[in-house]
């Protein structure tokens, strides 16, 4: 039997087993904080997950072609969404990033992540190495659409995503070094202009990551509480459901942004080390796949969810550290959120899919 | 492209090595410091104070207690409506609106303490606000307990008073584990018995979340009740005496001659302890520059001049060297010249011949004069300090010593010190002693005034010495004190009771304004077994046979009654 069915479901064991162990651990870090957030918080994480796997299976089942051809639909109505949380989207936290549906909350940004891989995937393939300066602005544009939607939404650390998303793949498809010299400067210049763009609150958490003990029980607050959790958790932790930080709500955004803070105080080190191992698996999984696949558009997805996985981790696990700025971004695959998620269970579906098609 | 990706791949790996070391940096390095902190951040240290111990007279009067008091108070960070939470407080306890504001302004506000809003609201208003916080979020109606006076100043100087600690004595109170926030004894018995009245604070050892609420108690010490002191004073006297002194400066001291105990020890003017307990800043302030200085404590801690009470010891000295006998008259011309000056008598035509107990009636300086020649510089000394004088009288709180001149003295001199004039100076207390020595047959008590300490006797009489006087000499010293109250024209005559046998001296000894003198009165009562034996002074109050005679009148009559 086994035989028979291997070259039709081939899996990629190693990526899915840490991306699966990433996710268990995130579960048994929600089930721990999620209850001092709300009562059933660690449900609602468990069903998202369900339903992510659900649909990554689905999906790894598919033909890469099929969908590679919904690119610029799929890109198009994540567009319209983003418009349509600016107009009638639900208030929270001060910024409008869900679009409730009958209840539930969906948050356009995650979605709008994967569309924008692929569109960009299906784009610079058919684009010259060297990138022509042309290709390079409309990819540019194609990538700073949804950007600009989210960083007026507010949410800043979404928004780099995109142009994190963008410079991989871009880079990988044959961005030349004065481009790429071009593109820093060009950010390096907007960075005053964005200072003025930016909210209050975001320009606080920018000056508290410089010196969180200049205002310790304001912006500063976060950092300075989960470097203590992460601290205090030392070698072994202090046990699952033991963390005082969590459970006496010392840490802020315990089951979103600093769920790493909340693993690091029950489970230690050995928490520590293995999600950042598995994060380190994970990643080099999807550019193994990257390398191997047959057609310079598969690679483009498998470089394009590499680096948003890659930057979401490394610009969360930096911010929780306490070694870059809060600005906000959750760790994928671990922290809660039912879009994040789904869409990247979604996008690792597509990775087999890809594997899976490419091996055919 | 391969290469692209591989630059790609080293990004992130040096990344994630970075934050894994940063990782093991904050918790295998930093990790035990951490921990602590995020301990702080749980657990708090709630100290529970001891009440104070209570401060009763003999009679089991009060004069000393603690009192809960109720205080308004905001926790910031719970606070969800501070102008509807002012308006709220400002309607309860009939204060304008802005004079709360201004007051949350004027205080800093340390992270998660409770600012004080209102000091004192009285316990019905305190029970309004707290019946009804539950609506205003960040409402805070605390209960302090402060030290209470419930007779106001009376008998200040010998309670002291309690005060925050200052930052000299916080370090060795912290070594003793005394929290900060507590009260300490500043003088007098607040201070010496500060250690049994205090107690043991206890406290609560409490886990709290990041709002500072309670989440559970961890560990709880109870706090130990601060000891029931019991004193030798008489509250009933200490007040009549105080009374009496009125606006007149100056201090009495009353012993039971019998024992020592002190059972009213005054000094005026007096103050009110309870102004440093609830650090009534005002107040505090106008005790301390007052030119009356109501701090001093004038019955122990000031020396006067004696004046003639000085007599009583220089006529029993004489007997003692058998220089005459009680009988013996000496004549007074009204004055008498040692070397080439004239030194005159109070009665310039002078008293004509007296015997020794006729001399302490009247108060013959010639008389006292002739003997003081007599007995000479050494032997008057000697006389002296075996009285008491100069001399220490065993008093456990702070105490003056007075004073006898040590160098040599001229003839004349030493005519005056028998007269109680020139350099000599003695505390009321060491007189009241002596007065209780004349009266108990010869033996110096030491003064004592706490009877019990939590139920277990803490004084009792000690004998500090003798006069070393003959039963007759001292017969004859009682016989001139009878007299000088007796008789309508002693010194002593106002302190005379128709039903009472009191005896008494009077001084009154000149100072450095002219025509102000200090007043003395030193006696006892009744004459046949003494009960009560006083000394008493009016700080440049004019004659001893006036004010300081009619209070020791008082005092026996309180006492016979």
């Amino acid at each position: 039997m086994s035989t028979t069915l291997a070259p039709r479901l081939k899996w990629d064991l190693r990526l899915f087993a840490s991306a699966a162990a990433l996710t268990l651990i995130g579960a048994m870090a929600m089930a721990s904080a999620g209850t001092t957030v709300h009562p059933t918080l660690a449900v609602r994480h468990a069903i998202w997950i369900g339903i992510g796997v659900a649909a990554c299976v689905g999906i790894a089942r598919t033909d890469a072609h099929r969908w590679m051809d919904l690119a610029a639909v799929a890109y198009g109505v994540s567009l319209a969404l983003l418009g349509l949380v600016s107009v009638a989207g639900a208030m929270r936290l001060g910024a409008t990033r869900w679009l409730s549906v009958s209840g539930l909350s969906l948050q356009p940004s995650e979605a709008a992540k994967l569309a924008t891989t692929l569109l960009l995937a299906r784009y610079l393939a058919g684009q010259p190495n060297p990138l022509p300066m042309r290709a390079v602005w409309i990819s540019l544009a194609l990538a700073g659409a949804p950007a600009l939607l989210v960083f007026r939404q507010p949410d800043l650390g979404s928004a780099t995503v995109f142009g994190a998303i963008w410079l991989g793949m871009a880079w990988v498809g044959g961005l030349s070094r004065r481009a790429v010299a071009g593109v820093a400067g060009g950010l390096l210049a907007l960075v005053p202009l964005g200072w003025v763009l930016l909210r209050d609150y975001q320009r606080d958490r920018l000056l508290a990551f410089v010196n969180p003990h200049a205002d310790p029980l304001g912006a500063g607050f976060s950092v300075i509480q989960s470097t203590i959790a992460i601290g205090a958790g030392q070698w072994w932790g202090r046990g699952w459901w033991a963390g005082t930080q969590t459970h006496l709500r010392f840490l802020p955004e315990r089951h979103s942004d600093f769920i790493f803070s909340v693993i690091g105080e029950e489970w230690g080190f050995l928490g520590g080390v293995a999600v950042i191992g598995l994060l380190g698996v994970l990643l080099l999984r999807i550019l193994r796949l990257a390398l191997r696949v047959s057609t310079p558009e598969w690679r483009g997805v498998a470089v394009g969810i590499f680096c948003w996985v890659a930057y979401q981790a490394v610009i969360n696990l930096g911010m929780v550290t306490g070694l870059l700025p809060v600005v906000g971004v959750p760790l994928p695959l671990v922290s809660y959120g039912g879009s994040s998620m789904v869409t990247l269970w979604i996008a690792l579906g597509m990775l087999q899919s890809v594997h899976r098609t490419s091996l055919e | 492209m391969e290469n692209r990706v591989r630059w790609l791949r080293l990004l992130v790996g040096i990344a994630l090595t970075v934050v894994l070391l940063r990782v093991a940096q904050l918790q295998l390095i930093r990790g035990s410091a951490y921990r602590l902190l995020a301990e702080r951040n749980r657990l708090r240290l709630v100290p529970e104070q001891a009440p104070r111990g209570p401060i009763l007279d003999r009679h089991g009067r009060v004069l000393a207690t603690t009192q809960t008091v109720f205080r308004v108070a905001l926790i910031p960070q719970e606070l969800e409506d501070l102008p509807s939470v002012l308006a709220h407080v400002g309607s309860v306890v009939h204060a304008p609106v802005d004079g709360l504001q201004r007051e949350l302004e004027r205080q800093p506000a340390p992270a998660f303490l409770p600012v004080t809003l209102v000091n004192r609201v009285p316990k019905e208003v305190a029970f309004r606000l707290e019946e009804e916080r539950w609506r205003w979020p960040g409402l805070l109606v605390q209960a302090d307990a402060i030290r209470h006076y419930p007779r106001g100043s009376c008998a200040a100087h010998l309670l002291g008073y309690v005060g925050q600690p200052t930052a000299e004595e916080l370090q060795w109170l912290k070594a003793y584990g005394i929290p900060p926030r507590s009260l300490v004894g500043r003088v007098g018995l607040e201070q010496w018995l500060d250690a049994v009245l205090r107690g043991r604070d206890g406290g609560w050892m409490v886990e709290v979340n990041h709002r500072s609420r309670r989440v559970r108690v961890i560990g709880q010490r109870r706090p130990e009740a601060g000891a029931r002191v019991v004193l030798t004073i008489d509250a009933q006297l200490q007040s009549t005496i105080e009374q009496a002194f009125g606006t007149q400066p100056g201090a009495a001291a009353v012993l039971d001659p019998r024992t020592g105990e002190v059972l009213a020890l005054v000094s005026a003017p007096a103050f009110s302890p309870e102004s440093f307990a609830t650090l009534d800043t005002q107040a505090i302030r106008r005790i301390l520059s007052d030119p009356g200085s109501p701090l001093m404590n004038r019955a122990t801690a000031a020396a006067y001049q004696p004046g003639s009470i000085v007599k009583l010891v220089t006529a029993a000295a004489g007997l003692e060297h058998r220089l005459m006998a009680p009988a013996t008259a000496i004549s007074c011309a009204g004055s008498t010249t040692i070397g080439d000056r004239a030194f005159h008598c109070w009665k310039r035509d002078g008293h004509g011949p007296l015997t020794m107990p006729e001399a302490l009636a009247h108060s013959c300086n010639v008389y006292f004069m002739q003997v003081g020649r007599s007995l000479g510089a050494s032997r008057l000394r000697a006389a002296l300090a075996q009285a008491g004088f100069a001399r220490s009288t065993g008093w456990p709180l702070p105490e003056r010593a007075g004073h006898l001149p040590e160098r040599r003295l001229t003839e004349g001199e030493v005519a005056l010190l028998a007269i109680g004039q020139g350099e000599i100076e003695v505390t009321v207390m060491a007189e009241a002693a002596m007065g209780g020595a004349i009266a108990n047959g010869g033996r110096l008590m030491e003064p004592w005034v706490v009877r019990t300490v939590a139920g277990r006797p803490a004084g009792r009489p000690v004998s500090r010495g003798q006069l070393g006087w003959s039963r007759e000499t001292i017969a004859a010293v009682r016989a001139g004190m009878v007299e000088a109250v007796r008789h309508p024209s002693g010194t002593a005559h106002r302190a005379l009771s128709p039903d009472l046998g009191i005896a008494g001296k009077t001084g009154t000894a000149q100072t450095h304004v002219p025509g102000r003198n200090h007043g003395w009165f030193v006696g006892f009562c009744p004459v046949e077994q003494p009960r009560v034996a006083m000394a008493i002074v009016a700080e440049f109050g004019g004659s001893g046979g006036e004010l300081p005679a009619q209070i020791g009148r008082l005092i026996c009559e309180s006492v016979g009654s």
